[in-house]
């Protein structure tokens, strides 16, 4: 076979796995999308439940997204700019969500914030009650999904030369201040990323939440609710509509995110 | 003294700078010279306070700053990469640390980047950026100036646009500079006070125009330039002259102090203090041999012509007027001749 022929068949073949992936992933959603989309958007007028649980499900993922940002980001910058021990430790730590099942990860939620354990039981005598609570839902999509924050957030500092925080604070500008006027603000675009990530992540979140906070019901456990107690066709226009709830925050922030390379003034 | 460093030692991964000491007195220009990798950086950000010591004392204005964070130091530092905020315009990057429009005024008439003010970073180019960091420092008010190979990057007029600019406003504002740099050219024009840094230590420090008349060792000679420089035996002759023997050569010599000890020295011929010809001539000059040219090159005024002296490779520098009436090539016969006061001892 002559060398064009051969970069013919693997043109071919390559196209042919990667439109195989492509069709396997956009198939299912836009199946969703058509055949419940039109439902679901009513839903998303008519059915107060549906309503409530999309808008649960939004606040809670809001919320849980600001904690992963304002707790994860002190910790990304110690990990892209500081060498000390136990780091490496800290790296598993933020892998462990990632790799356990996430239902797994409820009941490791619940072993800790449950009435019986020592920590459930201070927050209850304390007046905060986490399991089966909005509480409960936040606490288990920031499991799931700070890591992910922590994650690229950390790869976005370390991407900003460490000089410029240098020169800054030989401009008079504290540790604190050349973070907040320099490295933040060079490193947005993968900080939003990683907002935008860990939201999306919190969002869709199931199986930790099933396990620690069933009610009130977030939209993925809506739809799963639908589904076993009334099949497919009652659980379609909840899964759909979420799916488009979903999809208008990621490409706005997508957006904005293109939109505010260094560079610009 | 302005900046003085005190056996200041910095550990950074692999590389140690070690115990580095030298001084620049209050609104004079010192320059670290040295090869890429040797430290300069480490010790410009030891300075700034960027990078922590492991020992050693950092001095400035009389005050120890070794324990005191950059902010605190009253530094300006400029980087070869000019760093500006690429997040900021030209003007929000000049005023990023001043204390007043009037300082901001003042450093953009300095630097004459009043054009560029509306301007993003990210539109100027290699010079311009340059000066805007050059702005933004000095708009900070620092009592020192740290400048970290600032003009390396700039094309040749660019860069000697700059250093006169720079040399102009460290005069009229009376900072004192700290200007590290690879080149020996930019060291010679601009050093007050010179330190020659080589594999993370200073070799010798203290007034240019010293360490130039009389480098300390054959390396630093080297590193300044020097073109030839030759280890040799010393012995002292019975009228005060020295005699040197390099190789298959005996070379004639003046100590210009007493000091010298009988034994390994090295001997350093600036390259423009020999002369060449084809007939071997008498002369006063007190060294004479017997050579030949291996190479020519230089296009401009000066011509390099490489020689072969009994085995020691020398160099001369001579006019292309000269090698042309010389007619000078690769595998002439040469004679070349250079006074005993020529040959300087280290």
């Amino acid at each position: 076979m002559t060398d064009r022929a051969t970069q013919r068949v693997a043109t071919v073949v390559s196209g042919g796995a990667a439109s195989l992936l492509l069709l396997f992933l956009a198939v299912p959603t836009l199946a969703l999308v058509t055949r419940g989309g039109a439902s679901g958007l009513h839903g998303l007028f008519a059915d107060g439940e549906l309503r409530s649980a999309i808008g649960l499900t939004v606040l809670a993922a809001t919320a849980s997204t600001l904690l992963a940002v304002a707790l994860g980001t002190p910790l990304a910058w110690w990990l892209a700019r500081r060498d000390f021990p136990g780091r490496s430790l800290i790296d598993a730590l933020l892998d462990i969500p990632l790799l356990i099942p996430h239902p797994v990860a409820g009941i490791a939620l619940l072993l800790v914030l449950s009435r019986d354990s020592p920590v459930g039981a201070a927050l209850l005598a304390a007046g905060v009650r986490i399991v089966s609570t909005p509480l409960g839902i936040v606490a288990a999509m920031l499991f799931v999904s700070a890591p992910l924050y922590v994650s690229a957030a950390r790869e976005a500092i370390a991407r900003v030369d460490v000089r410029y925080e240098g020169v800054a604070r030989t401009l008079g500008d504290t540790p604190w201040r050349a973070l907040r006027r320099v490295t933040l603000p060079l490193a947005r675009r993968g900080l939003l990323a990683g907002a935008v990530v860990s939201w999306a992540r919190a969002s869709s979140e199931f199986g930790a939440i099933v396990i620690l906070a069933y009610h009130p019901r977030v939209a993925s456990v809506l739809s799963y609710d639908r589904l076993t107690s009334y099949g497919l066709r009652e659980a379609l226009p909840v899964a759909a509509a979420l799916v488009i709830v979903a999809l208008v925050p990621l490409v706005l922030l997508r957006t904005l995110g293109r939109g505010q390379g260094p560079g610009s003034r | 003294m302005s900046i003085a460093l005190d056996a200041v030692t910095v550990r950074q991964g692999s590389f140690t700078l070690e115990q580095a000491t030298l001084a620049v007195p209050d609104g004079a220009y010192g320059v670290v010279l040295g090869a890429a990798g040797s430290g300069k950086t480490t010790l410009l950000e030891a300075v700034a306070g960027i990078r922590g010591t492991a020992a050693g004392a950092v001095r400035i204005r009389g005050t120890e700053v070794t324990a005191l964070s950059p902010e605190a130091r009253g530094v300006g530092m400029v980087y070869q990469q000019s760093l500006l905020f690429p997040h900021l315009g030209v003007a929000a990057n000049i005023a990023y640390g001043a204390r007043s429009d009037a300082a901001v005024n003042d450093a953009v008439a300095r630097t004459g980047t009043s054009a560029l003010l509306g301007r993003g970073v990210t539109t100027l180019s290699g010079g311009e950026q340059q000066l805007v960091a050059l702005a933004r420092a000095i708009a900070s008010e620092p009592h020192v100036l740290l400048l970290d190979e600032p003009f390396a990057a700039l094309d040749p007029p660019r860069r000697a646009a700059m250093r006169r600019m720079t040399r102009a406003l460290q005069r009229e504002r009376g900072i004192t500079v700290l200007h590290v740099t690879h080149d020996v050219n930019e060291a010679a024009l601009l050093a007050d006070t010179l330190a020659v840094l080589d594999g993370g230590r200073i070799l010798q420090h203290g007034v240019a125009t010293e360490l130039f008349a009389h480098p300390a060792t054959g390396r630093v000679a080297e590193l300044l330039g020097a073109e030839n420089v030759l280890s040799a035996i010393a012995t002292t002759a019975l009228d005060g002259s020295v005699v040197l023997s390099a190789g298959r050569l005996t070379i004639h010599a003046i100590a210009p102090e007493a000091t010298v000890p009988d034994g390994s020295v090295h001997a350093v011929i600036g390259a423009d203090e020999i002369t060449l010809s084809r007939q071997a001539k008498e002369s006063s000059a007190r060294n004479s041999f017997g050579g030949r040219v291996t190479a020519i090159s230089g296009s401009g005024a000066l011509v390099r012509v490489e020689l072969d002296v009994s085995g020691t490779p020398l160099v001369a520098v001579i006019t292309s007027g000269a090698a042309r009436e010389l007619a000078l090539a690769p595998g002439a016969r040469v004679y070349l001749a250079f006074k005993a006061t020529a040959v300087r001892i280290c």
